[in-house]
């Protein structure tokens, strides 16, 4: 069947790329909200209802150490920025207003 | 010993089948429930689907730490060539970077990602876990650890070849795939494999069938 279906199937065979939508246009506040409602699942309205002063790492139980991890790798993919280990400290993942500033001041440097 | 397989199929003849290859580790589990909302919506438009367990994972009776990535490229090419008719092979994220070493009349992928990118993000959850237990670790300390003795990431113990080959590991050509990501240009859904805690999405499930079963007959599959 080699030959008929590569042939059937050559118009779409190549490779697209494709990677995770970015949210890049609507903002690091926005595209930040967005990755926690994805990795915590809290819904749309509970993550537009995240304050500064909203408590993450500790506060919330879907919060884990994994959801910790998961969080840095998206926001690399999803903000364009390299996270090294050594910046990571227990206070950033203490709070939205905390996480949202180490966002704005890796996006622009 | 063979593995076990979740298999859904129709109840008459199938006109091929869906080998499915789950994400990797916990992301399975994630995604695990959408997927069999998929299967059940293949089978009901003629498809049989299987899920295998890969060694090491699930119902296995095979330590994790016994296993690597060869290991699952080779488990899965002995179930593609267990089944009889023509074999489809449908891939989400880590799937996909041990889908190629099984034969198949064509491929779908579904948001495939690097292995370094599974790796880290497991590394980091070990060190976040780690300071919280107020022991000092960094990736780089726990990779150098893995060189010569299991290392164990969020659950999972990792055989030193484990972590070396997912560290370098890029999903592979194949020929005639079909790659897709999430969101308008792609199949409609959230990103249930990053998800804290098990959802569903029976919507998604839908997509994902009708989708996978168009790529089929675009391969001239019946």
């Amino acid at each position: 069947m080699g030959a008929g279906i590569e042939s059937l199937c050559a118009f779409h065979a190549g490779e697209r790329h494709v990677t995770e939508p970015t949210h890049q246009p609507f903002g690091v506040d926005a595209t930040l909200r967005a990755l926690l409602a994805d990795i915590l699942g809290l819904g749309d309205e509970r993550a537009a209802a995240l304050t500064a002063d909203s408590g993450l790492f500790g506060a919330l139980p879907e919060f884990d150490s994994m959801a910790v991890a998961t969080v840095l790798t998206e926001m690399e993919d999803r903000l364009g920025i390299i996270i090294d280990d050594d910046e990571i400290d227990g206070e950033i993942f203490e709070t939205y207003g905390n996480l949202l500033a180490f966002s704005l001041r890796k996006v622009n440097g | 010993m063979a593995e076990h397989l979740f298999r859904i199929a129709p109840s008459g003849a199938s006109r091929a089948t869906i080998l499915i290859v789950p994400p990797l580790f916990d992301e399975a589990n994630r995604l695990r429930r959408t997927l069999a909302l998929a299967m059940r919506a293949l089978a009901a438009e003629g498809f049989a689907a299987v899920l295998p367990d890969l060694p090491g994972q699930n119902e296995s009776l095979v330590a994790l730490e016994d296993v690597d990535l060869e290991r699952w490229r080779d488990a899965l090419a002995e179930v593609a060539a267990g089944i009889d008719g023509p074999v489809v092979i449908a891939s989400i994220r880590g799937g996909a970077l041990i889908d190629h070493r099984a034969e198949a009349a064509a491929w779908w992928r579904l948001a495939p990602v690097g292995g370094a990118s599974l790796l880290r993000t497991m590394l980091r959850a070990r060190v976040t876990a780690d300071r919280e237990a107020g022991i000092e670790s960094s990736p780089e300390s726990l990779q150098a650890a893995a060189r010569d003795a299991p290392l164990l990431l969020a659950g999972n113990a990792l055989s030193p070849a484990m972590v070396a080959q997912l560290g370098a590991a890029e999903a592979q050509p194949v020929a005639p795939l079909r790659s897709i990501g999430l969101g308008a240009d792609g199949i409609a859904g959230t990103p249930l494999w990053l998800r804290a805690e098990p959802g569903e999405d029976a919507a998604m499930a839908a997509a994902v069938a009708a989708d996978v079963a168009a790529w089929s007959k675009t391969c001239g599959i019946s």
